[in-house]
Order: structure tokens, then C-alpha cells, then sequence
């Protein structure tokens, strides 16, 4: 098939400060053909982004870009400014991440779509607003007359999702460039973005550039895989013999890092991707590799090939993968059946809202509206109870209730202790005995406080005298979540996303807490960062007998990490049960969706990891 | 005059929110800004506070023979039309504005964040009411409050701070509300309160120490404020009592002479208020623009 | 909308309510009573008694309060002590000559600060921006009454080019419109440019930072021209907060507007306040204070309203 976009030896330097500008983007080869999906993977800072830009040429004053943009014949780089403006929006459409900010929030969103084809073809208003109806049913806005006027914060997430594309397709481009568009969406809902970008491009003959830092999101839907470390290029080629067979470390970790139900451990990658201005000379991934030689840190290895993909690596040849297929998967841990930690006897939790009827609301009347209705579990010592849902699911006010931040009814019963019959004092002491670690780390941490004073808080708090020892004591702590008590005197913004983590569950250890709730742990983190993250709690589950409730979209990170899980939705209680068979065998409509919806799961499936998994197969077919 | 300061630092996206402003300006550039203003505001100090040191004459003594004179060897600034040695009552005046400003702009910054954590920190009924209020006072220009309760008794000293004081809070609390409360529900608050951080605590450690920055530089927007509003009272004939003075005193002294054009009457006095100002904002726009580079 | 606009009415009317309690506070707060203010403080007690009573000091305050209560809400506000006439008749005389600087003077304001503001936050980080950012925080710096004195002496004196006081030409017995704004020039030149060097900076930054957001990417990428998209999108939602700023600032103008009336002869409203604070007549200051919080509380209600319109979110949510 023919190409729609080549980049050859395309590369980009953004000025920082007043120096020179700095390498962000180096050298990178890549095709995307028609009709066909090719995916640009790599964590945050790998360059990705820049990469979009810089097709579009949309990037920061003073950036500078080398090589060629090729769109179909025609060297983009070539064109006048002039030029380059009729060429956006209508042979490159966009699609980027988060539709709410993405969109105008002021414009209706049937004005944001005619805009651009009225720009493009010259159209009338009419007609231009036919084209955006036609639009808005092809990409499956239900109603479509009725929703051309509404406002984007009208719509879910999803629905503005829908209409980003809708736009990026009105002047019917060549290629489709989607930067992360699924990113903070549910999944189910994610799972139909893609599928309906599949759909499209199929039947338009249409190229797209997928980009995203997950892997897993784009496993069956690319046909190219295109791999980028640091602003380099590290694998690329044909997605089947990719998936099948990643030659690169690097690739292999990524893959290796996405947990999969009963595996005993993640594959983790140390360290931190290097600042575009302190990149190592030689292999960019040496410093973190673990089949490094000393020639890989001299030269930038050469472009080799074997079976199917291509890749920069000096040893990508003889590395034979234990990650893949290799996976231990006699995997469903020896039930420990210790003492009940934790009991939850019909949680429910009311918010209030502003009343429905207007007089009532006039004299401050409120309905009350379910969040959570009628909860039971209990969580034994070392166990952990992962709650599975999606947004507005409840789950984030499940933990809220058993945390006691908020009003609720229903019993929390921890270590015996009944919550609901303690006075404040007491109830004060308790809540110590519950902790908490949040999504986002660096939301967790004061910003102005040292990391040795936030970790030794709790101790402060808890009545410890005497500064030294509290130093001593917050030392320890972040040396047995990893990390070097050297920067005990450093602030939160200093340290990596991944490093903010750990000391946020570091500080959550010092009252030595009989669980934790863990809420969204890893959701703000890079796939490696997130598997060194959950293997950490794992460890400390093990050695300390820790509780946990992980709640979490995320059904691969809670196969890896509990033992029991509940699905919720709406509020209510949907399944609860062992992992293994809630997974494997889902009693509920629903959780087999999420389960169908969650690729990496679903590959380990293909493997015969678990009962059942055929049905479960079958079904996310398309 | 028209924003109160509080007001300018409630721009959009909040000052201190990391990106859009700060990012784009050169930090040299932004630290020339700090350091300018600085050396500006400790050049007016000395000659505020110390001046009178180093230029003993008396600024109340009428030396009769030579009133109504351009600066000259003896008068370095020359006189007023009584014969009053020009630049010792500029010292006079800016130390009577000082005494008076930086005071009252301690007293606002204590009644504003007292207050606006108050509010940001009681039940909500108890916030809604307050902030009511705090509508209420904010629809009453401060200076126009001023010039009502100084007609109705003549202010000395102390009574100007506590006039300022009192009538210039309000922009302040709301500010410190406003921004308690977007801080307070943040997760490492909440993450505090689950190791059993009482509220009182929370506002103190945790709502302070992130607000500080941003209440710093209110305080030097407040000094500047304070300038202002002094030497617009003195101009209106409220203000510091004759025979003493104050920077906005002399200015209209000057001007109410304006048809004799004594322009040593005139910009001394006009280029320290200006001076003044320009200090305060410099620094807190400095330090706001290092900020947001910080972070 | 509806919904929304009742609320907005009703917390407006609260506050008023409190405005007018506030007032009463100040009046009442005089040491010794308004009656020493009025006869010195060395008033015999009996002249004191009769002025009370003349005054209708001499019932409780909380009597007091729902008195003047009952007045207000009749459009009563009392006599100056001075001139012996109702405040009403005072204020309403001086009322239409301060609307029409204060109106001019928002006017050019936010003109001028529109036009600013775009250069400066288009610019931003660059030189045109450091240069509007340097005359934004002198005109700040430099006290109202000097800037209009200087206007005076090289406008009206030197150059003889505008008048340089009151609102006629007091020969001129039936003073037509151009005499009306000649004298209308400086003190609205005077206003208009204090309050826009607060109100371009504020918009400047809020350009910028709308122009730093996602949806400018978008529009970007569709293919429109910048200036298509400054225009066509950016505007439209960075004025959004220069609304609000605007209905905020409306005490400050009137600040402005007092001391530039008072350098002016102009007669309006501040110099009238500025003469009754002068002469201790608090009924007239009261008045005025009064009618200035109303007039404050009205106008962020009105651009709140303005808000609504711009931002759709504000009406459905
Ligand atoms: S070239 Fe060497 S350091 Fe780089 S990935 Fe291959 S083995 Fe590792």
C-alpha cells in the first residue's frame, strides 16, 4: 500500500532558556501507509508529542527541525506557511488527547466542525452544517440533529472524544494524527474510540499516526509499531512480529512491565529516563539496561534487523527473551487465611446535592444522591481487595468512607474496632491505623516542605519528640521503599513522578498502618515506573503483612496485585469474589466487558493462563 | 488605582500557577526585576530612616528671608513658600509615609489572613455569611471609607494605621479564602488529616507554608497601597497634620501652587511616592515571576 | 439561566442588605454622635439634647436603624446639615456629571485595555510586552492627582489647548455639547488611564494564558490563521475574566474619580463627598458611600450576567 506519511531522518531542537537548542527529537524514520494504523510508543519525554507537532509544524518559537516530512508526494517541509495552513485540517486532521480542553469551551460544537470545512472548501454555512450531521452519525453521536448546538462540557467524555474526530474527518484528510486520545478515558470507552478509529480508517483509506505511551491500548489495532526512547528511535516494524517477538531491551521491558493475572513479578526498569540535555552519547538506554557492554556506551548502536522488525540495539540478536511466554504462571497464591484487618458491614455514602425543585433549593433543601449503596466485605492481613470501576463507579468513595474522610452509614469495623461507636478522640487514633497513598503524587506532597520533614510528619504528629531520631526514623522509611535518604533535604519537585510515589507510601508507612487504600497508585505513572511501583507493594504486603485496597480502572494492575475483587458500577456492588475467578469466570455481564476490554489481560488468556478464557476471547473479537 | 492589588494577583490562572506567565519571561530578565526593586526599596529606607542623619536641618524651622527658593548650595532642594528647608521635610515626609504605611500594611496582611482563613476553615454557613460580608465591604472603595471616618475626627498617626488597616483588608481576605479553600481539599491536606493533622494544624504547616509566597508578595503590593492611598488622603486634606508632614502632603502643596510652577515643590516628592511604588511592585512581581519559573 | 439569575439576584439583594447595615455602622460609629460632629466637641448638653432630638437621635438605635430603614426604602436619605437640602436632591444633581466621567472614563479604559492587552499578551515574554508591562506599572505608580495636575499645567496652561476645571465654560449661559466634552477630556483622560494600566495587564495575562491552552492548538491545527484564531476563539474566552475584573474594579474607579474630581472642580459626586467630608456633613458622605455600594454591588451582578452570556458553562452547570 501506498504511504501517506514518511518522516526520513526527521528531527527536532526546541530552544531552552536563552541557550542553544537542545535535541529533543533525533533522527527518525518512519511511514505510515494508507488505510493502515501505525504506532509511535513511548513514555512521557520519549518525544512523542513533538514528533506530531512537528509534522504539523506546530511547535514552540524558536524549535528547529531537520530532514523530511513526506505527506504522500508532497515534502511538507518544503511548503510556504501559507501553504502549510490549507495543508492542516485537510490533509492532516488531529485528534489530541483530553476533548475538554482540547475543544472550545465557548463555541457550540457544531461551529467548531463547520469551521473547518468552510475554511477548506470554500462551502456555505448549509452545507457545511449537512457535512457536520453526516459527520456526527458516522462517528456515532446518537442524536446527532439535537447535539450539533450543544456546548463540549455538554458531553461525555467519550461523546467529545466523538466529536474531536468528527472534526479531524470533516475535510476527509489523508491521515489522521491521534496523540494519546485515549488516555483518561474508561476503558470500555476506550475500547470504542478504537475500534471506531479501526472502522474509519478502513473504510476512508485513511493513514493514522497513533501515538500513546501504552502499549497495550494499540496491541490489536496497529499494523506498525514504531518504539522511541529518548528522543530515538528503538524499534520499529510489523506489530504481529513486534508483539511476537520485541528484539530491543527496551521493548521487552515495556511488554514485560504490563502486569498479567498470577504472574509473580514485573519485569521493572531502574532508573530514569535521561533530561534531553544529559543524554548518554553512546546507547541512550545503557544506563538502564541490563545487557549492556562497554562498546554500548560509545556509539550509537546501528539500525539490525531480524525477524520482522528493526532494531538499535548491538545485542538485539542473541537476547533471547525471558520475559514472554516465560512468565511463571503457577500463579494463584497460597491463600494465607490470617486475621480479619478490615470489615465493612452495609457501607453506603449519601452526598448531598443541591435540591432538584427550585423553591426547595431557594431555602437550602437538598436531595441526596447514592454514591455508594450497601457495601460488605471484609480484608484479611497481607491481603488485598482491589475495587474495580469505572469513573463515577464509586470506588474512589469507597475508599473515602473506610479512610473516614467522609460521612457515611453502615459499620467500618477495623482490628474489631467499630468506627461508628468510637468518640473523636479515639476515632482520631484509629484513622491512623488506615492509610493512604493518592493517584497523583506530587498532589500528595506539600510542595514546600523537605522530603525528610513530609515523611517524618506522621512521627511528628504522633507524638515522637526529639528531631534527630525522627530524622533516623524517615531515613529508614525511605530506605525501605527504595530510595536513598539523601534527599531527605530536597523538595517533591526535584524527584521523578515514580520517586514521589514512593515517598508518599513511605510517609504512609511511618504510623505503621495495619492497610493502606491505595487510590489509583500507579494511574499517573509510566508503565515501567508503575511495575517497579507495584512490585514494591507486593514486597512490603509480604514482609510487613500489610492490607490493601487497590482501587484502580486498571484491571491488569489489580490482577497483578489482588487477591479478591470487586467490581462496582453506579454505586452498587456488581461481583466480588477470588481474583482468579472473577476474572476468569465473570458472573456478570459487565465485568466480562471490562475483563474483554482489557487487552493485556486478554493476551494472557490467549496463553492459556486461566479457565475460561476462550469465551472471554471470543468475545472481544470485532 | 483603579484594581485593588489583590485584585491584579487574582489574574487568571492564579499567579502562581506554574506555566503561563512566568515560563516565557527570560529568568535573568525576571531577576533584574527582584533585584532592581530591592535595592530601590532599601535606597528609599536609608534615606527615609537615615536621612535625617546625614541631613540634620529641621524641616519645621521658617527661614523667613529665603522662602519660595529653587535649590540652591544651602538648600539643596530649596524652600517652600514659607521658607521650610525642602529636603529636610521630604525626609520628614517619608518617614511620617513609612511609620504610617508599613504599619497599616501589617495590620491589613494580619486582618485579611486571619480572616480569609477564618472563612476558608469554618462550617460553610459560617463562610457564606462572612463572605457576604466581606461583599458588602468590598462595594465600599476603601479610600472613600477613609475620607469619611478621617472627617469625622482629625487622624494622627496612629489613627491613620488603624484607618488603613481597617478599611483595606477586604481584598486581601478574599484572596486568602479564595485560595484556602482551593488548597485545602488538595490530597496532601487530606493525606495529613489521615494521620491525624487537626485543622488548626493543617492551616498553620501545610495552608501557609504553600500560600507564603503568595502572601509575601501581597504584603509589598500592600506597603506600595498604603503609599498610595496615604498621599492621596493628604492631597484631599485628610491626612498627616501640619505642621508635620507626609510625601503626599508636600506633593499638593506643590501643586496648589502649580501657577507659580515651583517644580522643586513638585517632583521630589511626586518622584519618591512613584519611586515607592514601583519598588513594592517590582519586588512582587519579581518574586511572582521567579515563581513561577520555579516550579 | 433563570435559576441562576435568581440566585445571583437574591445573594445580591443579601448583600445589599448588609451594605446598608454597614453604613449605618460608620454613621453611628462617630465619637460623641454626629450632634458633636455638627456642634464642636464643646457643645453644651443641652444644645446636644436638642439636636438629637431635632435629628432623630434620640430614640434607641435599633429604632434608629429601621427608621432609616423605612427612609431608604422611600428614596429618602436624609438633609445635609450644611446646605439644609435633601441628599437625594444633592446626589441626583451631581450624579449625572460624575456618570459621565466615570461612563467615558470605563469606556476609553476598556478600550484601550483591549487593545493592550492583545498586543501584550500575543507578545508576551518579548520586548512589546516587557514595554507595556513597564508603562502598565508607572501609570500605576504615579498618584492620580499629580497625573491630572500635570495634564492641567500642560494642557490648560501651556499649551492652552482644553479647559482645566468644572464642567462649563461659566461665561457661556446655555453651554452646548462641545462644551460639555471639552471639559470631559482631561478628567476622563485623567480616569480612563489609571484604571487601564490595572485592567490592560490583568487582560494582557489572560490572553496569554488562553493562547497557551489546548483548544488554540486545535483551532491551529485545523489550518486557521492566528490572528483567525486570536479573534475567532481567544477573545471571546479572555474576556471573559476582564468582565469580572471590570464589575470588581468599579470602587476603585470611583477612588480614581474622587481625587481627579477634587483636582478638577469637577462637580460630581467625589468632589461633593470630598466638600461634605471636608465640612463634617456625614449624611451627604453617607449617602454617597451608599449609593456607591449599591452601584458596585449592581455592577458585578451585571457582569456576572454578561459572564453568563459569554460562557455557556456558567448557565447549564
Ligand atoms: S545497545 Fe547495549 S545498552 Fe543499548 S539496549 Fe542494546 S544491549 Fe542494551
Amino acid at each position: 500500500m501506498s504511504a501517506v506519511l514518511t518522516l526520513d531522518q526527521f528531527a527536532v531542537a526546541l530552544r531552552r532558556g536563552r541557550g542553544k537548542n537542545v535535541p529533543i527529537l533525533d533522527d527518525i524514520n518512519l511511514t505510515v501507509a494508507a488505510g493502515e494504523m501505525t504506532a509511535l510508543v513511548g513514555e512521557s519525554g520519549s518525544g512523542k508529542t513533538i514528533a506530531s507537532l512537528g509534522v504539523i509544524r506546530l511547535l514552540p518559537r524558536g524549535a528547529s527541525t531537520a530532514g523530511r516530512v513526506m505527506l504522500g508526494a508532497q515534502d511538507l517541509t518544503d511548503l510556504s506557511d501559507a501553504e502549510m495552513r490549507k495543508v492542516r485540517g485537510r490533509d492532516i486532521g488531529m485528534v489530541f488527547q483530553n476533548p475538554l480542553s482540547a475543544l472550545n469551551p465557548s463555541t457550540r460544537v457544531g461551529a467548531q466542525i463547520t469551521e473547518v470545512y468552510r475554511l477548506h472548501t470554500g462551502e456555505s454555512d448549509r452545507a457545511a452544517r449537512a457535512r457536520a450531521l453526516e459527520l456526527f452519525g458516522e462517528v456515532g453521536i446518537p442524536n446527532p440533529a439535537d447535539r450539533l448546538d450543544d456546548y463540549p462540557h455538554q458531553f461525555s467524555g467519550g461523546m467529545r472524544q466523538r466529536v474531536m474526530i468528527a472534526m479531524a474527518l470533516a475535510c476527509s484528510p489523508k491521515l489522521l494524527i491521534a496523540d494519546e486520545p485515549t488516555t483518561g478515558l474508561d476503558l470500555l470507552v476506550a475500547r470504542q474510540i478504537m475500534a471506531l478509529l479501526t472502522k474509519l480508517r478502513r473504510e476512508r483509506q485513511m493513514g493514522v499516526l497513533f501515538i500513546t505511551h501504552d502499549l497495550s491500548v494499540v496491541e490489536e489495532h496497529a499494523d506498525q509499531v514504531h518504539v522511541l526512547y529518548a528522543g530515538r528511535s528503538v524499534e520499529w516494524g510489523p506489530a504481529r512480529s513486534f508483539f511476537e517477538q520485541p528484539r530491543h531491551p527496551y521493548s521487552q521491558a515495556l511488554l514485560g512491565a504490563v502486569p498479567r493475572l498470577g504472574q509473580a513479578r514485573l519485569v521493572s526498569i531502574p532508573g530514569n529516563l535521561p533530561d534531553p540535555e544529559t543524554r548518554p552519547p553512546g546507547c541512550r538506554f545503557a544506563p538502564r539496561c541490563s545487557y549492556r557492554e562497554d562498546a554500548c556506551e560509545t556509539a550509537y548502536p546501528a539500525a539490525d534487523t531480524l525477524g520482522g522488525t528493526v532494531f538499535a540495539c548491538r545485542r538485539g540478536r542473541e537476547i533471547v527473551p525471558e520475559v514472554l511466554g516465560a512468565v511463571p504462571q503457577a500463579a494463584v497464591r497460597a491463600r494465607q487465611s490470617g486475621p480479619v484487618v478490615l470489615q465493612a458491614d452495609a457501607l453506603g455514602v449519601d452526598y448531598p446535592r443541591s435540591a432538584a425543585s427550585f423553591l426547595r433549593g431557594l431555602l437550602g433543601g437538598r436531595d441526596r444522591l447514592t454514591a455508594l449503596s450497601n457495601i460488605s466485605f471484609s480484608l484479611q492481613r497481607g491481603q488485598c481487595l482491589g475495587v474495580v470501576g469505572e469513573s463515577g463507579s464509586g470506588k474512589s468513595t469507597l475508599g473515602r468512607a473506610v479512610l473516614q474522610m467522609i460521612p457515611y452509614h453502615g459499620r467500618v469495623i477495623l482490628d474489631g474496632h467499630d468506627f461508628t461507636t468510637m468518640g473523636a478522640r479515639e476515632k482520631r487514633a484509629a484513622r491512623l491505623g488506615v492509610q493512604v497513598v493518592f493517584q497523583d503524587p506530587r498532589e500528595s506532597l506539600n510542595p514546600r516542605m523537605r522530603i525528610g520533614d513530609i515523611v517524618a510528619e506522621p512521627l511528628k504528629l504522633a507524638g515522637m519528640s526529639g528531631s534527630r531520631a525522627r530524622r533516623d526514623a524517615a531515613a529508614a522509611l525511605l530506605n525501605r521503599v527504595g530510595l536513598n535518604d539523601r534527599m531527605m533535604s530536597q523538595f517533591p519537585l526535584a524527584v521523578s513522578g515514580g520517586q514521589a510515589q514512593r515517598i508518599a507510601i513511605a510517609r504512609a508507612l511511618a504510623t505503621k498502618p495495619a492497610m493502606i487504600v491505595l487510590d489509583e497508585p500507579t494511574s499517573s505513572l509510566d508503565v515501567s515506573t508503575q511495575a517497579m511501583l507495584l512490585n514494591l507493594l507486593k514486597d512490603l504486603a509480604e514482609t510487613d503483612g500489610l492490607s490493601y485496597i487497590l482501587i484502580s480502572h486498571d484491571i491488569a494492575a489489580v490482577s497483578y496485585m489482588a487477591d479478591t475483587i470487586a467490581v462496582l458500577r453506579g454505586g452498587q456492588l456488581m461481583e466480588m469474589g477470588d481474583a482468579a475467578s472473577v476474572l476468569g469466570a465473570p458472573q456478570s455481564e459487565y465485568t466480562r466487558e471490562l475483563v474483554a476490554a482489557s487487552p493485556h489481560f486478554r493476551s494472557t488468556n490467549k496463553m492459556g493462563a486461566a479457565s475460561g478464557a476462550v469465551a472471554v476471547a471470543d468475545k472481544s473479537g470485532f | 488605582m483603579s484594581l485593588s492589588l489583590a485584585e491584579n494577583m487574582a489574574a487568571p490562572g492564579g499567579a502562581l500557577r506554574r506555566g503561563a506567565a512566568a515560563r516565557l519571561l527570560g529568568w535573568v530578565g525576571d531577576r533584574t526585576m527582584l533585584v532592581s526593586g530591592l535595592v530601590l526599596a532599601v535606597l528609599i529606607l536609608l534615606f527615609c530612616f537615615l536621612g535625617a542623619l546625614i541631613y540634620p536641618a529641621s524641616p519645621v524651622a521658617i527661614h523667613g528671608h529665603h522662602a519660595f527658593q529653587p535649590p540652591s548650595g544651602a538648600f539643596p532642594l530649596g524652600t517652600d513658600q514659607i521658607g521650610r528647608d525642602e529636603l529636610a521635610r521630604l525626609i520628614e515626609g517619608g518617614f511620617s509615609t513609612m511609620v504610617v504605611a508599613i504599619p497599616a500594611a501589617l495590620l491589613t496582611f494580619a486582618i485579611g489572613i486571619i480572616y480569609g482563613m477564618t472563612a476558608a476553615l469554618t462550617p460553610s454557613w459560617v463562610d457564606k455569611i462572612l463572605m457576604r460580608l466581606l461583599d458588602a465591604l468590598l462595594a465600599l472603595p476603601g479610600l472613600v471609607v477613609l475620607i469619611f471616618f478621617a472627617s469625622l475626627f482629625a487622624p494622627g498617626n496612629t489613627e491613620l494605621i488603624f484607618l488603613l488597616g481597617l478599611t483595606s483588608w477586604p481584598g486581601l481576605a478574599r484572596l486568602v479564602r479564595n485560595e484556602a479553600i482551593s488548597q485545602r481539599g488538595r490530597d496532601f491536606v487530606l493525606a495529613t488529616r489521615q494521620f491525624g493533622g487537626g485543622t488548626w494544624y493543617v492551616a498553620r504547616v501545610h495552608l501557609l507554608r504553600v500560600m507564603a509566597p503568595i502572601l509575601v508578595v501581597n504584603f509589598t503590593f500592600l506597603i506600595g497601597d498604603s503609599v498610595l492611598a496615604l498621599s492621596g488622603l493628604s492631597f484631599l486634606g485628610l491626612g498627616v497634620k501640619p505642621p508635620m508632614t507626609s510625601w503626599g502632603g508636600l506633593l499638593q502643596t506643590g501643586l496648589n501652587l502649580i501657577a507659580l510652577d515651583p517644580w522643586w515643590m513638585i517632583f521630589p516628592s511626586a518622584i519618591m511616592i512613584f519611586a515607592s511604588i514601583v519598588a513594592t511592585n517590582l519586588i512582587g512581581q519579581g518574586i511572582l515571576a521567579r515563581l513561577g519559573e520555579g516550579r | 439561566m433563570i435559576r441562576m439569575i435568581t440566585k445571583r439576584l437574591l445573594t445580591s439583594i443579601f448583600t445589599l442588605i448588609i451594605l446598608v447595615s454597614v453604613v449605618f455602622a460608620m454613621t453611628h460609629a462617630t465619637p460623641g454622635g454626629p450632634a458633636f460632629s455638627i456642634l464642636g466637641q464643646k457643645a453644651t448638653p443641652a444644645a446636644v439634647k436638642a439636636l438629637n432630638a431635632r435629628l432623630g437621635l434620640n430614640v434607641p438605635w435599633w429604632d434608629q436603624y429601621f427608621i432609616w430603614w423605612g427612609h431608604l426604602l422611600q428614596g429618602r436619605l436624609g438633609f445635609s446639615y450644611l446646605l439644609n437640602r435633601p441628599v437625594t436632591e444633592l446626589i441626583s444633581e451631581y450624579l449625572g456629571n460624575t456618570l459621565m466621567l466615570y461612563i467615558g472614563a470605563i469606556v476609553l479604559a476598556v478600550v484601550l485595555a483591549i487593545g493592550i492587552g492583545l498586543v501584550q499578551g500575543v507578545t508576551w515574554g518579548r520586548w512589546p510586552a516587557r514595554l507595556i508591562g513597564a508603562f502598565q506599572l508607572a501609570a500605576y505608580a504615579l498618584p492620580t492627582f499629580f497625573v491630572g495636575t500635570m495634564f492641567i499645567l500642560y494642557f490648560g496652561v501651556e499649551w492652552q489647548v482644553l479647559p482645566t476645571g468644572g464642567i462649563t465654560n461659566l461665561r457661556d449661559v446655555h453651554p452646548g455639547i462641545i462644551d460639555y466634552g471639552r471639559h470631559l477630556v482631561l478628567p476622563i483622560l485623567t480616569v480612563g488611564l489609571l484604571s487601564v494600566s490595572g485592567l490592560s495587564r490583568y487582560f494582557g495575562a489572560s490572553v496569554h494564558e488562553e493562547l497557551n491552552k489546548d483548544y488554540v492548538r486545535t483551532a491551529l491545527a485545523k489550518g486557521l490563521t492566528f490572528r483567525a484564531v486570536l479573534f475567532g476563539h481567544v477573545l471571546r474566552n479572555a474576556l471573559r475574566p476582564l468582565v469580572t475584573i471590570l464589575g470588581l474594579s468599579f470602587p476603585g474607579i470611583f477612588v480614581g474619580s474622587v481625587l481627579v474630581e477634587s483636582v478638577f472642580n469637577y462637580p460630581g459626586l467625589g468632589y461633593l463627598l470630598w466638600r461634605s467630608a471636608l465640612s463634617q456633613d456625614y449624611p451627604v458622605v453617607s449617602g454617597i458611600v451608599l449609593l456607591l455600594g449599591v452601584i458596585t454591588v449592581v455592577g458585578n451582578l451585571l457582569a456576572d450576567l454578561v459572564n453568563g452570556l459569554l460562557d455557556p458553562r456558567e448557565i447549564y452547570d
